[in-house]
């Protein structure tokens, strides 16, 4: 049984149609990524996810369970982590207290996460402790996002574009701490327009266009697909 | 000035501009608190304050002693925050999907509603609390006597505010809240249940207002509208400080505390003008106030979601020219068989339709909520005031100087606010309006202060058309406002009225088309300004007295009740809530002296249910019969050209 499926899914923005039946599923421990131009439909596919816009028709199932209709909370205390393209760190708050805001107590994971373990997988943010949200480099923003969602002890992470406006070095970095978070049994959704980036971190991909899935394979085969390639993500 | 230099009296002035600046933190960091998390203004919060105060009256009736002084100062606030529970959960949450003009009514509603209820538990007498021996007396610094009761109020407030730093800056809860008000969907997203944070602020920012209302009690009175009155200056607070800001409260409550104080001493005829003066000037050179920051553009999903949550029907029910008409003749023959009290009545709502249609092209046309619009209404009616009474002009050329000088103070009030949008603009529109309203009141010379002018002469209009009597005069109204509310409807229809609300759905996209976005919200502004000056005018020649009571902040709220009751996106719509809110006034006033009760209660049903307001609602209801009977459809809408 998959880990995240997603059946059907249609969503709208008041009267606009976004997504088309979307349909795809995640297996537990891998890093899938889903691959589209920009307004194609993958914030949106995110967004109906985790509850943000909740999706009009079709199913969201994780862990077997119907998680659509729930409010985005929940789904969180499911297990959904949601890493927004914007970042969107806290800017008042310094980088503890970002992580420590994400902190869930009452739930009973074995190993959960905690300030120190994310700290050792992103060194930076320790050193930066204490300055605002505000005063964060992108690169930093995006490490404190991921590592702010990770406190919530997900097993799932939904990571919409991190790769997007960062420089060419710190995407590297990305990829490895993508790699490492999967390693500690993280499943992982990435949303990218960065072919490349996606072929270093997952398995699988799907693509969207005008708000329908265009195409699954795996990353292998995509990457030999011209045409596919030549007709959704060529710039 | 020799005095200043005493220090005694300085000790006393000092002290005394620190217990007022108490007062002010404790109640406006509430309301700062909540609209940081919420994002809502709450207008009740001064009726929260006013129920801190009567309940610790209440309790002291029972519980005497220090001991008993003490646990009701700390009950009352209790007590409030379980009120707040009550509102939040029950009314509040059921709004939150609605565009913020909804919550603005709603707390209104609430104003109006606890108000009434204080006055009919505890009557609508002023009430003293006495306080415990201990620190009822006072003693003696540097001189001056000052009462205990101001130092325990003075050590009190930093305390709390200490306590309130504590909380948000070093618990979790705190931080929570923190993150919530600088990106609430991100807090839903990492797992933090908002329904509960919501409640949990909601009450604990009504707590610091009954906390507030508590300790203020027995230094103060307390009587029913003690909250209406405590809400404009907290406003100002927050406002001058940077709403959602803890620390602009602070300094805000310091900065007015302080003012006030002054103010009495040195200039004691100016110094409410020097408030509003003093926030106006904040908000045109830090439009966000000292601390704040520019309010964040919603995100896109959820400004659509709040679009969908009160759709507005594309089909108007929209009526044949000749059916137009028939309200006119209507109009024009009922006053002839109605007696003297009705066609006054009549000319009433005539006056405030003109109004409420005029204010509409801001709110429902452009999407600029204004709360000023009384400083336009008392610009046209001191103009024909003071024409009337001060030099030999006639009637009519002094109504038509009524707009003209409305204009004037539309065009640079409107220069100022139209630079600000959404809450800010309704509040610098608000401060404008009360330094007007400051101004008259005080200008004893000119405008005959708060006694007003009475005894406006009527004068034959040219021709010699008496219009003295009820009835000529009552079509004198009818022939300029059915004028007036023409050229505004063709206003709204042309291509002018068509960019206006281009602006209104997105300012941004009409800005990208090349539209002077500010220079027609200025225009708009201006215009409604003189058409309500207008309307002012009228009333003047129409009531042939006035006060400086018809530009105070609840006139202003007048037409935005009129135009909601009536329905905000139809032309006609803030006409019929008029005649409703008219109507209903005369009729509540006549009947119960608790008007403002009911009136509070229907307001909250329209809220709560007919967001569109009842021309929405009409509209909507003829859209789904005609749905079902295509022919009829196809009938009412080809001939009237609508789609």
């Amino acid at each position: 049984m998959a880990l995240l499926t997603l059946d059907s899914v249609n969503t709208y923005y008041g009267r606009s149609h976004i997504l088309f039946d979307v349909s795809l599923a995640v297996e537990k421990g891998e890093v899938v990524a889903l691959l589209g131009r920009n307004g194609a439909g993958k914030s949106t596919t995110f967004r109906s996810i985790i509850g943000l816009t909740p999706p009009m028709s079709g199913e969201v199932r994780f862990k077997g369970e119907k998680v659509n209709g729930l409010r985005a909370f929940r789904i969180c205390r499911r297990g959904i982590g949601f890493v927004p393209e914007d970042r969107r760190c806290f800017p008042d708050l310094t980088v503890r207290e970002n992580l420590e805001v994400a902190v869930r107590r009452e739930k009973n994971t074995v190993d959960p996460w905690t300030v120190e373990r994310v700290y050792a997988l992103f060194p930076r943010l320790q050193e930066r402790e204490k300055n605002l949200g505000s005063q964060l480099s992108g690169g930093e923003q995006q490490m404190l996002t991921i590592a702010r969602t990770l406190m919530t002890n997900p097993e799932m992470l939904l990571l919409d574009e991190p790769s997007e406006g960062l420089a060419p070095l710190v995407v590297a970095l990305l990829a490895d701490m993508i790699l490492q978070i999967r390693k500690e049994g993280v499943t992982v959704l990435l949303a990218e327009q960065n072919l490349n980036f996606c072929a270093k971190v997952s398995d699988r991909g799907y693509v969207i266009d005008k708000g329908s899935v265009k195409y699954e394979g795996t990353m292998k085969n995509l990457l030999a697909d011209d045409e596919v390639k030549e007709k959704y993500l060529a710039v | 000035m020799a005095a200043f230099f005493d220090v005694s009296f300085l000790t006393v002035q000092v002290l005394s501009a620190l217990r007022q600046a108490a007062f002010l933190f404790l109640i406006s960091s509430g309301l700062t608190l909540v609209f940081g998390v919420l994002n809502i203004l709450n207008f009740a919060h001064g009726s929260l304050y006013m129920l801190g105060a009567y309940f610790i009256y209440a309790l002291t009736l029972h519980l005497t002693g220090p001991a008993g002084f003490v646990i009701a100062l700390l009950a009352a606030p209790l007590g409030v925050a379980l009120v707040a529970v009550v509102i939040e959960m029950g009314l509040l949450r059921r709004i939150y999907i609605q565009e913020e003009i909804y919550q603005l009514l709603l707390t209104y509603a609430l104003v109006l509603i606890i108000h009434d209820m204080a006055k009919i538990v505890f009557g609508p007498e002023f009430k003293s609390i006495p306080k415990p021996r201990a620190i009822g007396g006072a003693v003696t610094i540097f001189g001056g006597t000052v009462p205990v009761y101001t130092l325990v109020v003075v050590v009190l407030a930093p305390l709390v505010a200490l306590l309130l730093w504590y909380l948000l800056y070093r618990t979790r809860t705190g931080k929570i809240v923190r993150a919530t008000s600088s990106d609430r969907e991100m807090a839903d997203a990492l797992g933090i249940n908002m329904s509960a944070l919501f409640t949990l602020v909601f009450a604990f920012g009504a707590m610091l207002a009954g906390f507030g209302g508590a300790l203020a009690g027995p230094a103060r009175t307390v009587f029913p509208s003690v909250g209406t009155e405590v809400i404009i200056e907290c406003f100002v607070v927050v406002v001058i400080g940077g709403l959602g800001n803890l620390w602009g409260a602070l300094v805000g409550s310091l900065l007015i505390g302080t003012l006030e104080t002054v103010g009495i001493i040195v200039f004691p005829e100016f110094e409410m003008s020097f408030i509003y003066l003093l926030m106006v000037v904040v908000l045109i050179l830090r439009p966000w106030g000292l601390f704040g920051r520019p309010l964040k553009v919603k995100a896109l999903a959820e400004k659509n979601l709040g679009m969908e949550a009160q759709e507005i029907s594309p089909v108007h029910f929209s009526v044949r020219p000749l059916v137009r008409m028939i309200p006119l003749v209507l109009l024009l023959i009922v006053p002839l068989f109605a007696g003297r009290y009705y066609q006054y009545l009549l000319t009433q709502i005539l006056i405030a339709s003109l109004m409420a249609v005029a204010f509409n092209l801001l709110l429902g046309t452009t999407g600029l909520l204004s709360f000023g619009q009384a400083a336009f209404y008392g610009a046209g009616a001191y103009t024909v005031g003071l024409l009337a009474t001060k030099t030999g002009i006639g009637s009519l050329s002094s109504l038509l100087l009524a707009p003209l000088v409305a204009m004037v103070v539309a065009g640079i009030i409107g220069f100022f606010c139209i630079r600000l949008s959404g809450v800010h603009f309704a509040m610098l529109t608000l401060a404008f309006g009360q330094l007007v309203f400051a101004i008259i009141y005080k200008w004893y010379n000119f405008t005959g202060g708060d006694n007003g002018i009475q005894g406006i002469p009527v004068r034959p209009l040219p021709g010699g058309i008496d219009i003295g009597s009820n009835l000529s005069m009552y079509y004198f109204a009818l022939a300029a406002v059915a004028v007036a509310v023409e050229i505004l409807r063709r206003i709204r229809s042309s291509p002018f009225g068509a960019t206006l609300k281009a602006i209104r759905e997105n300012n941004q996209r009409a800005e990208y088309l090349g539209v002077n976005v500010k220079l027609y919200q200025w225009t708009a502004f201006v215009i409604a300004g003189a058409f309500t000056g207008l309307a002012g005018g009228l009333y003047a020649l129409m009531e042939k007295s006035i006060s400086p009571d018809i530009i105070l902040w609840t006139k202003s709220a007048e037409p935005v009740l009129m135009t909601i009751i009536g329905g905000i996106y139809s032309f006609a719509g803030p006409a019929v809530g008029a005649v409703v809110f008219i109507v209903l006034n005369s009729y509540l006033v006549a009947w119960t002296e608790n008007w403002a009760l009911v009136l509070g209660l229907i307001l909250l049903a329209m809220v709560l249910m007919l967001p569109g307001g009842a021309v929405g609602f009409v509209n909507e209801k003829a859209r789904g019969a005609f749905g079902k009977m295509g022919w009829v459809r196809r009938w009412a809408f080809s001939k009237s050209g609508a789609s």
